[in-house]
């Protein structure tokens, strides 16, 4: 053996080991800082995507509450959608054309759908995501049939909203749609909403959002990598919640009829637009807000196509707007109830003083009709048969301020604070309005402003809470549409007292005086209403109106509807029943022409139904 | 031979024990790994092996390795046969040939070549009695034989053993002095070869997992879906592992099989998860020792057969870990690569342990005249 020379050469590598023992420490601890960089730096993110990996989280919706009359029958529900979700990351190429072909997508949706889950991104492929929504019952049991080799699916009954009353009522009780971008950052708890969810967009659904909502709650499974749900394994390191209960949304009873508003919706059958709201006069509670013609809740929901938008806006009789509170109009002559009650609390004339109507009257150059030749009328008459005459008389003495001193005590132009939606004010010109619009003031504009034309503009919901305070006594109220809010549990969670906004102001007797004279303008044959009285039925008050229309002209309506267009307003505001009054109502034909003719008809034979053939909605 | 008297004495029992810890908590992980899955008998087949390959490591030990030396040439022969049988008798996993049938078991000569080289270029180093700078003409013959194995394992294809090759190749050579000239030359060779073989020589599979590796340095991670999903998988395993760990076959990333091929290329994921970063730092520690420990024995080796030996045997676990673990933590793009002792697969574990035997055999007779 030849060791010797051999060991000195093996000596020779000594150096060598040295710097291959210092390489290989330098890599391992290289190795070691990287794994102390994961795992201990990074614990809580890698952690944070172990437990993702081996959850899948199930949405449960919450169940919206129901929104339900006083004679509870329902008004806003919710039926059965079935939506179907995946989770991108368990979703294998495969699987698209499955389910393709299970949902029968045509080409274009086939694209769309691809397309859709090509663009999510990386963080988002364990993340549940709404694939199709309210699918038919073909596709739901096609889907269901194969579900079992689809492990990337899940089939979620997803409450949807639905309106069995479908446009009656429909400003008032709102809409749903999908929440957009704002909606989500607006919310206080960004959870709150997510991509897809709908929100109330409109009347009650918007105002009693909130509410209404509930809150959505999950179940989360354990699942492999393949997405297979391991049922009863459950690992020490999951610190997550696995169930947590939906909460459903708070149910909300109306103070409105939607009997009372059918029977609107019957007797408005002969005309294309008007408006009805009638009120309790002893709490301002709303049993009726009636505006015509409406859109579909339920079609507004689905998301309208433009073309069906353009339609809705493009209506000159207006579905989109609602007449009963965002629509003002001249309040014609139903507003000599609120100028005769000026002259008659600040005494400014003897309400048995007559006045001669001769069918005209000329003041300086300017000459005012009548309706008729009314002879020597009183005050009291006067209402009765709507003589202008008189009431220019009655104006000059009286004068511009007094009259929109009492208008404002009625509620006129402000706001009723009903608290939905958006209610215009209304408007009561000045003195000091007319001399910056028209130059200097003219008596003629006081003249006017008595008969309920002028500059005056009201809402009906604003005229019937004015005819509630003349049946009441004089207490002007704020009208309330809810009756209560009910927990998911059934207690009361909130209930509405009546609120009045303020006593108007004008002695009994005068208020006394006025409800005779609103009764005998149906009961008596004088009457402007005397033709629409319910014979050997329910005696009606009230007060005709008819409201010139602004002039359309230069507005582009084909010359075929533009006569109807051009044609007044019918009013007919007052109280039921005349002897002991319980609600007061306002109606509105929009070009109805003479309110004695077309809206008086409708709201007495409206209150006959509602006061007699309808039960009581105490009697529920 | 005279073992029978050194036994107490010489027998080299921190080599011993390391490489029975290592083995005993491959064993314990590869339970964990599979439990309640359709394997989850692999531990007691890893165990046979290991029995196995104690015993060929035993048989190793008893044999002077100066037998070794003198048949040499036969081994490494035997060696590159098998290579060559692997196409004609091969068996193909997942589109690569890699093994042979033999009875009941596979067996994978790829693995068995490591052994194969180093005994090979041991012995033409030992009869070389150069001893100062080498240049590019006395790696010639050494090249040669790094480049009849590998260029056959590079055609089954077996990237990642064929870069063990290579790498214990470059340890080996790196104990003899080259001289700096030589040393340039090589690099740039390396530099031209590098895109040649991207372009002609690897599978799209393979250029798509080094893509994938960039992409996740780069911080440009694209596709999760694909092959940078293995790795992303393998660090949510380790780092929700935290300092102390889920606890034994409480690992979630693990059970729920969100780990790919996890008892044989990623068991390190599966221990770093269940026993957290204490327990990865005794496992790495373990394999550091183990590596360092071979130097030693190399250092002390009383010719330059078992020097070279021991130090093959030592870059061949050295590299082997180094890879698999920087692999399985996203420092490397993912090649196949085992971890020596831990990772299931008899091949691989019987190689291990032969070379093992050697370093055993290097060590005990450091003092023998």
């Amino acid at each position: 053996m030849i060791t010797l020379s051999q060991r000195r050469e093996v000596g020779e590598f000594r150096k060598r080991y040295r710097w291959m023992a210092l390489f290989v420490v330098l890599v391992f601890g290289g190795i070691i800082v990287r794994v102390a960089q994961v795992q201990l730096f990074q614990q809580d993110r890698w952690s944070g995507i172990a437990q993702q990996n081996i959850t899948k989280t199930l949405e449960l919706p919450a169940t919206r509450g129901v929104i339900r009359d006083i004679t509870g029958r329902v008004v806003a529900s919710n039926r059965p959608s079935y939506d179907v979700y995946t989770t991108p990351r368990l979703l294998r190429p495969e699987d698209l054309d499955r389910i393709a072909s299970l949902m029968a997508l045509s080409k274009e949706e086939q694209a769309a759908f691809r397309a859709r889950l090509d663009e999510i991104p990386l963080g988002r492929r364990s993340h549940q995501l709404e694939l199709f929504s309210d699918i038919d019952r073909e596709q739901l049991a096609a889907l269901e049939t194969h579900l079992a080799e689809l492990p990337a699916l899940d089939i979620v009954t997803v409450p949807l909203r639905h309106y069995p009353y479908a446009t009656l009522g429909a400003h008032l009780i709102g809409y749903l749609n999908e929440v957009n971008a704002e909606d989500m950052k607006r919310a206080d708890d960004p959870s709150v909403y997510r991509s897809g969810d709908r929100i109330g967009r409109n009347g009650l659904e918007k105002r009693y959002e909130p509410l209404l909502k509930g809150s959505r709650g999950f179940r989360r499974l354990v699942v492999d990598a393949r997405g297979k749900a391991l049922e009863g394994t459950r690992p020490d390191s999951l610190e997550v919640e696995m169930l947590k209960k939906p909460v459903p949304g708070h149910d909300i009873q109306l103070t409105i009829d939607m009997r009372l508003m059918e029977a609107f919706d019957r007797a408005f059958r002969p005309y294309p637009s008007g408006s009805a709201v009638v009120v309790d006069i002893h709490t301002g509670a709303v049993r009726a807000l009636y505006s015509k013609p409406v859109y579909d809740p339920n079609e507004m929901s689905g998301g309208l196509s433009n073309k069906r938008y353009a339609e809705l806006t493009g209506d000159p009789f207006r579905p989109l707007i609602d007449k009963t509170m965002y629509e003002t109009y001249f309040p014609g002559s139903t507003f000599k109830a609120f100028t005769a009650l000026a002259a008659l609390e600040d005494a400014v004339v003897d309400p048995s003083q007559r006045v001669e109507c001769l069918g005209s009257l000329k003041i300086g150059r300017q000459k005012f009709r009548c309706n008729k030749r009314h002879d020597w009328v009183d005050l009291y008459e006067s209402v009765v048969q709507s003589c202008n005459v008189y009431f220019w008389a009655l104006a000059e003495e009286v004068g511009l301020e007094r009259i929109n001193r009492y208008a404002e005590a009625f509620g006129f132009a402000e706001h009723t604070g009903i608290g939905v939606n958006s209610e215009a004010k209304g408007f009561l010109a000045t003195r000091e309005w007319y001399e910056e619009h028209y130059g200097r003031f003219r008596i003629g504009y006081t003249l006017n402003t008595a008969i309920g034309q002028g500059n005056t503009r009201v809402t009906v919901l604003q005229l019937a809470l004015a005819y509630a305070a003349i049946a009441n006594g004089g207490s002007l109220y704020a009208p309330q549409v809810v009756q209560n809010i009910r927990s998911p549990d059934g207690s009361l969670s909130e209930t509405f007292q009546p609120r009045i906004r303020r006593e108007v102001g004008v002695a009994p007797q005068h208020l006394d005086l006025m409800r005779r004279a609103l009764i005998d303008v149906v009961q008596d044959e004088s009457g402007t209403a005397y033709k629409a009285r319910n014979k050997d039925g329910v005696a009606v008050a009230g007060k005709t109106g008819t409201a010139q229309v602004v002039s359309r002209k230069g507005r582009s309506e084909e010359s075929s509807s533009a006569w109807y267009l051009d044609r007044s307003h019918g009013w007919f505001a007052g109280f039921a029943p005349a002897g002991d009054p319980q609600v007061a109502f306002a109606v509105l034909v929009e070009h109805g022409g003479s309110g004695g003719a077309s809206a008086a008809p409708i709201a007495t034979s409206v209150m006959q139904q509602y006061l007699t053939e309808l039960e009581s909605p105490e009697a529920q | 031979m005279a073992i029978g008297r050194t036994i107490r004495d010489d027998f080299d029992w921190p080599l011993f024990i390391a490489v029975s810890t290592i083995a005993l908590f491959g064993v314990l992980n590869l339970y964990s790994a599979t439990e309640g899955g359709t394997t989850s008998d692999a531990y007691v087949q890893q165990l046979y092996w290991l029995i196995l390959g104690f015993s060929v490591a035993t048989l190793t030990v008893a044999i002077d390795y100066r037998h070794f030396e003198r048949y040499g040439w036969l081994i490494y022969g035997g060696c590159v046969l098998a290579l060559v049988l692997v196409f004609v008798l091969g068996r193909s996993v997942r589109g690569s040939t890699r093994w042979i049938a033999l009875g009941g078991f596979s067996l994978q000569p790829s693995e068995l070549m490591k052994i194969g080289l180093i005994i090979a270029l041991a012995k033409y180093l030992h009869h070389d009695t150069k001893t100062g700078g080498r240049t590019l003409v006395d790696l010639i013959i050494p090249g040669l034989i790094l480049a009849l194995p590998m260029g056959l394992v590079l055609l089954q294809p077996d990237l990642g053993t064929a870069m063990v090759l290579a790498f214990i190749f470059a340890s080996i050579m790196m104990l003899t002095q080259l001289k700096m000239r030589s040393v340039v030359t090589l690099l740039a060779t390396f530099v031209v070869a590098a895109p040649v073989t991207w372009f002609y020589l690897l599978k799209d599979y393979q250029k798509e997992r080094i893509t994938a590796f960039w992409d996740r340095l780069g911080g440009t991670q694209t596709d999760l879906l694909d092959s940078g999903w293995h790795t992303h998988q393998s660090l949510v395993a380790i780092g929700s592992g935290g300092l102390t760990g889920k606890g034994f076959t409480q690992g979630t990333q693990t059970r729920f099989r969100f780990l790919p091929d996890q008892h044989t290329d990623f068991p390190f994921p599966v221990w770093a998860e269940e026993h957290g970063f204490l327990g990865a730092v005794l496992l790495i520690s373990l394999y550091l020792f183990l590596v360092l420990w071979s130097l030693r024995i190399a250092s002390q080796a009383k010719d330059r057969f078992g020097a070279v030996v021991a130090v093959g045997v030592g870059a061949m676990i050295f590299w082997q870990t180094v890879v698999n673990l920087g692999m399985v933590s996203g420092l490397l793009p993912v090649v196949g690569m085992t971890l020596p002792l831990f990772s299931y697969g008899g091949s691989s574990l019987l190689s291990t342990m032969l070379g093992l035997g050697l370093l055993m055999n290097v060590s005990m007779r450091r003092f023998l005249h």
